[in-house]
C-alpha cells in the first residue's frame, strides 16, 4: 500500500460552497483550502483514505455563460493543487451545475491525467452529454442523502485512482457510459443463451447483454422533380476504387471514402477498377464493375431521356466493421456535396 | 414400439482422462499418460502428396510456450461403429449414433505454414494469464507443423493440413483401444415428435446452426457437412449427435471458431444438459451465412420454418460464423423464427470496431430482444512474454517478446459457437 495520503480536489458551484444563492452565480472560479460546503461530507467519506486538499467553487452562470474559459481557469486550480483524484459534486438534479462537473471531470481527464469521478440525478443533463467521457455517481434528485451519496462516489473515486478498473455500472452504480469491456463470466455463453431463452418462453423477465441500438429511423425524402428532369448520382459502400486505390480507402472499418469521375465514359473497363473491400466475395465485381456500380445502364437511361442527367462523380467507400461514428460523418459529407452539385437522388448500392 | 427403436440415435462417448503426454516408441494409453510414437505418426501424415515436410511438437500446460499460425483444433476420437470424420477423412456414411473414443485434456493443433498473411491467424498461450482464456491453454497439445509440397495451392494446402490434423486425432484417440473408459457420456435423443407424455409440458426448443459463410467461397476439398463444400447448401435438419460425431468439420475460413468446440458444441451440451426436465430437444437445423440479400431471405426462411413446422419449437438458440455479413443473416432468421411465434436467443460477438456499445450489433430487428455475447474480437490483449515459440519458426522475433494483440489473436478465447466464457460488458 502507498502510505501517503490521497490527495483530493473538490468542485462545487456557489450553493454547495456556501458562497450564496442564485445572487452569487455569476461568481469566478476559486479555490478554497480544505473540505468546504458539501465537500465535507466527501472528507467524511474519505475518512483516514484521503485527504480534501481545497474544494473549488465557481458560479452557476459564470460556468454555464463562459464554458471554455470556466473550465480553462478551473483546470488551472485542480493543477495547482495537484490531487491524485478531482470529485465534483454531487449535482443532483441541478442542471448547470451538472454540465459543469460533467465538463471539468472530463477536461481534468484528459488534460492533467488525473482521475475524476461526479454524481448527478439521471434527468441531469449533464449525464446524456458526459457519460460516456467521465463515471457519473446516480444520485437523488435532491440533497436529502448527502453522506450516502458521497460515500458511493469516494468509493468510485478511490477505485479509479488506484488504477484499478470499476466493477459493472449496475453493481457500483454509476451510469453506463456505453464502452464495452471484456470480462470472463462463470458460465459459457451457450449457458448463458439457454438460460435466457427459458426464461423468454416463460415470460420471466431476461436482460439482454447487448442494448438494442437507437438507429434513427431516416425517411426517404421525395424526389419533387420527374426521373426525366433528375440528376442522378451513384453512390456505394462495395469498396469499387480505381487500380491502384490512390485515396487508400481501407479494407475494413473504413475512414475514408473516394470521389471517382466518370465523365466520357459509357462504363468501368474492370482493368482500371480495383476493390480493396473485405466484407464479401468480391470476385464477381472485379470481373465487371458494373455488377455494383451499374454506369453502362445508368448511361443508357441517360442518352433515352428516361433520366436527366448522370452525375459525373461515383462516390465510394468500403463499407464493413466501420464505425457509427465514422458511417454517419462520411454521409454527411457524400450528402453534402452531391447536394452542392445539385443532385437530385442517388441509386446507393451496398453489397 | 420397434420403429422407434431403430430410428433412435445413441452416441457413447468414451472419454479417457489423459493427464501427462509424451514422445515414446509406441502409441498407446497407459493409466493417464499418453505415450506417442511421433515418427510412426509423422510417416503417417507425410504420406500426403500435398505436403512436404512435416513436423510434430508436443507442449504441455504451464510450459512457457506460445504456439504461432495456429490455423484449427481437432478434438482426438475415434469411432468404434463407424466412419472417422465421414466424408472427409472417412466415407461419407451417418455419424451420431454408435461408441466413439474420446480423450480428454488433449487436443490437436493445426497450423498454416503457407500464408503471408497472418493476422488471420491464431496463437495459444500455454501458461500466464492468457492460457487460462482459452480452453487450449490447458490440454496437452499435439503441434502439427506441416509445409506445402511444392506447387501445392492455397486450397489443396489447407485440405491437407486439416487432414493431416484429424487423421491424428483418430491416431491419438485409437490408443484407448479396449480399455474401459473412465466415463461413458451417453447423448440419445428419439425422433423429434415422439415425446412422453410426461415431457409434453416441457417447452420445444431448436438450435440453429450456421455452420459456413459464404463471404469467402469454399474450396473444392473444403468438406464442412459431411465432406460437403455446402457451396448451394439450403437450410437442413440434422440429429445433434452428428454434429457432436464429426459430421461438421470448420471451414478453412478465419478465428473464432474451432472444429474442437464444434465436436464439444456447448449449445447441444447445454441443451441436452436440460433436455427432459427444463426442455424438449427438438433438433439442430444448420444453415449458411448467404451472399445476397434473396440468399439470405430464402434461408432465413427456410430456416424458420424448418424449426416452427417440422420441428415444431416453441424456441430456438442461434449461433453465427465469421463476420459482419453472418451476424445479419443470423439476426434475420431469428427475426423470421419470431414472426412465426418462435421465442428465440442469439449468441452475438460484439461487432463494435471502437470499443462503443452503439457498434456492438448490425441490426435492430422485431423480436430479436434476448442476445448473449462470446466478446470483442477487437480488444485490445497484452500477450506475455515466452519462452518459446512452437509451430511459427518464421515469426518468433515477433511472437517471443511481450506482445500486442486482440482477444480475437488468442485461439479459443472468443467460439461463436458458445464455448466460451468472454463476454464483452456494457460500461
Amino acid at each position: 500500500m502507498d502510505a501517503r495520503p490521497l490527495r483530493v480536489v473538490c468542485y462545487v458551484n456557489q450553493y454547495f460552497g456556501t458562497l450564496g444563492g442564485e445572487d452569487r452565480a455569476g461568481l469566478g472560479p476559486q479555490a478554497m483550502e480544505g473540505a468546504v460546503g458539501s465537500a465535507r461530507a466527501v472528507q467524511q467519506a474519505l475518512g483516514e483514505a484521503g485527504t480534501v486538499v481545497a474544494t473549488l467553487a465557481c458560479g452557476d452562470n459564470y460556468a454555464a455563460e463562459q464554458p471554455e474559459r470556466a473550465v480553462a481557469e478551473l483546470v488551472r486550480l485542480v493543477a495547482a493543487a495537484g490531487p491524485d483524484l478531482v470529485i465534483a459534486g454531487p449535482a443532483f438534479l441541478a442542471g448547470r451545475y451538472g454540465v459543469a462537473c460533467g465538463a471539468l471531470c472530463a477536461a481534468v481527464q484528459a488534460e492533467l491525467k488525473i482521475p475524476a469521478v461526479t454524481g448527478m440525478h439521471a434527468e441531469n443533463p449533464g449525464v446524456e452529454l458526459y457519460r460516456r467521457q467521465v463515471h457519473i455517481v446516480s444520485t437523488g434528485g435532491e440533497a436529502a442523502r448527502m453522506g450516502d451519496e458521497a460515500r458511493r462516489l469516494v468509493a468510485l473515486g478511490l477505485t479509479l485512482a488506484r488504477g484499478e478498473t470499476p466493477g459493472a455500472p449496475a453493481v457500483e452504480g454509476y451510469f453506463p457510459r456505453g464502452v464495452t469491456r471484456n470480462v470472463v463470466t462463470a458460465a459459457s455463453a451457450a449457458e448463458r443463451a439457454t438460460a435466457m431463452l427459458l426464461d423468454k418462453l416463460a415470460g420471466r423477465p431476461f436482460a439482454s447483454e447487448v442494448p438494442r441500438p437507437a438507429f434513427p429511423a431516416v425517411p426517404a425524402p421525395r424526389l419533387v422533380k420527374t426521373l426525366e428532369g433528375a440528376t442522378i448520382a451513384l453512390v456505394t459502400d462495395g469498396g469499387l476504387v480505381p487500380r491502384g486505390n490512390p485515396d487508400g480507402v481501407e479494407p475494413l472499418n473504413a475512414t475514408r471514402y473516394g470521389a471517382y469521375s466518370i465523365e466520357g465514359k459509357t462504363g468501368l473497363d474492370a482493368a482500371q477498377y480495383d476493390n480493396p473491400h473485405r466484407g464479401y466475395d468480391t470476385s464477381w465485381v472485379k470481373q465487371d464493375p458494373h455488377r455494383l456500380v451499374p454506369v453502362d445502364v445508368a448511361r443508357e437511361l441517360e442518352q433515352q431521356g428516361a433520366i436527366g442527367k448522370l452525375h459525373e462523380t461515383v462516390y465510394s467507400t468500403v463499407g464493413v466493421a466501420t464505425t457509427l461514428a465514422h458511417s454517419a460523418r462520411m454521409g454527411r459529407e457524400i450528402a453534402d456535396k452531391l447536394r452542392e452539385a445539385g443532385v437530385d437522388a442517388v441509386i446507393l448500392t451496398s453489397t | 414400439m420397434p420403429r422407434y427403436t431403430t430410428a433412435a440415435m445413441r452416441l457413447e462417448l468414451r472419454w479417457s482422462d489423459v493427464e501427462e503426454v509424451a514422445a515414446a516408441a509406441a502409441t498407446w494409453l497407459v493409466g493417464a499418460r499418453l505415450e506417442v510414437d511421433l515418427d510412426a505418426l509423422r510417416a503417417l501424415l507425410a504420406a500426403d502428396a500435398r505436403l512436404g515436410a512435416v513436423r510434430l511438437d508436443l507442449v504441455h500446460p504451464g510450459e512457457r510456450v506460445r504456439i504461432g499460425r495456429v490455423f484449427d483444433v481437432i478434438a482426438p476420437r475415434a469411432r468404434l461403429d463407424g466412419e472417422d470424420f465421414p466424408g472427409v477423412l472417412g466415407a461419407v456414411a451417418r455419424a451420431g449414433d454408435g461408441r466413439t473414443l474420446a480423450l480428454a485434456g488433449v487436443a490437436v493443433v493445426a497450423t498454416d505454414q503457407q500464408t503471408d498473411n497472418v493476422g488471420t491467424l491464431a496463437v495459444i498461450d500455454m501458461a500466464g494469464p492468457t492460457a487460462a482464456l482459452s480452453a487450449f491453454g490447458s490440454t496437452h497439445n499435439l503441434v502439427i507443423s506441416a509445409w506445402p509440397a511444392p506447387g501445392a495451392g492455397r486450397s489443396d494446402y489447407l485440405a491437407a493440413v486439416r487432414l493431416a490434423a484429424l487423421k491424428a486425432a483418430v491416431h491419438l484417440a485409437r490408443a484407448a483401444g479396449e480399455r474401459e473408459p473412465d466415463r461413458v457420456e451417453v447423448f440419445a435423443l428419439p425422433p423429434s415428435p415422439r415425446v412422453p407424455a410426461e415431457c409434453a409440458h416441457l417447452p420445444r426448443v431448436a438450435y440453429v446452426f450456421q455452420i459456413h459463410s459464404h463471404q469467402r467461397p469454399t474450396g473444392l476439398d473444403e468438406g464442412i457437412l459431411y465432406g460437403d463444400p455446402v457451396r448451394r447448401m439450403l437450410p437442413t435438419i440434422v440429429h445433434p449427435n452428428e454434429v457432436l460425431d464429426g459430421a461438421v468439420l470448420r471451414g478453412f475460413m478465419g478465428r473464432s471458431v474451432t472444429t474442437w468446440a464444434i465436436q464439444n458444441h456447448p449449445v447441444i451440451r447445454a441443451l441436452y444438459a436440460r433436455h427432459g426436465r427444463a426442455l424438449w430437444f427438438a433438433g439442430v437445423v444448420v444453415t449458411v451465412a448467404q451472399a445476397t440479400e434473396p440468399e439470405r431471405v430464402r434461408s432465413a426462411f427456410l430456416a424458420a420454418g424448418l424449426v416452427a413446422h417440422a420441428l415444431g419449437a416453441d424456441g430456438a438458440v442461434l449461433t453465427k460464423i465469421g463476420g459482419g455479413a453472418p451476424h445479419v443473416d443470423m439476426a434475420q432468421a431469428a427475426a423470421q423464427c419470431e414472426a412465426l411465434g418462435v421465442k428465440t436467443t442469439v449468441v452475438v460477438e460484439d461487432m463494435s470496431t471502437d470499443g462503443s456499445a452503439e457498434g456492438m450489433l448490425l441490426f435492430d430487428l422485431p423480436g430479436v430482444d434476448a442476445m448473449v455475447n462470446v466478446g470483442s474480437s477487437q480488444e485490445p490483449l497484452t500477450l506475455p512474454p515466452m519462452d518459446r515459440v512452437v509451430g511459427a519458426d518464421d515469426l518468433v522475433p515477433r511472437l517471443q517478446g511481450q506482445t500486442r494483440a486482440t482477444y480475437g489473436t488468442l485461439c479459443g478465447a472468443i467460439e461463436q459457437v458458445g464455448a466460451t466464457r468472454v463476454m464483452a460488458e456494457v460500461r
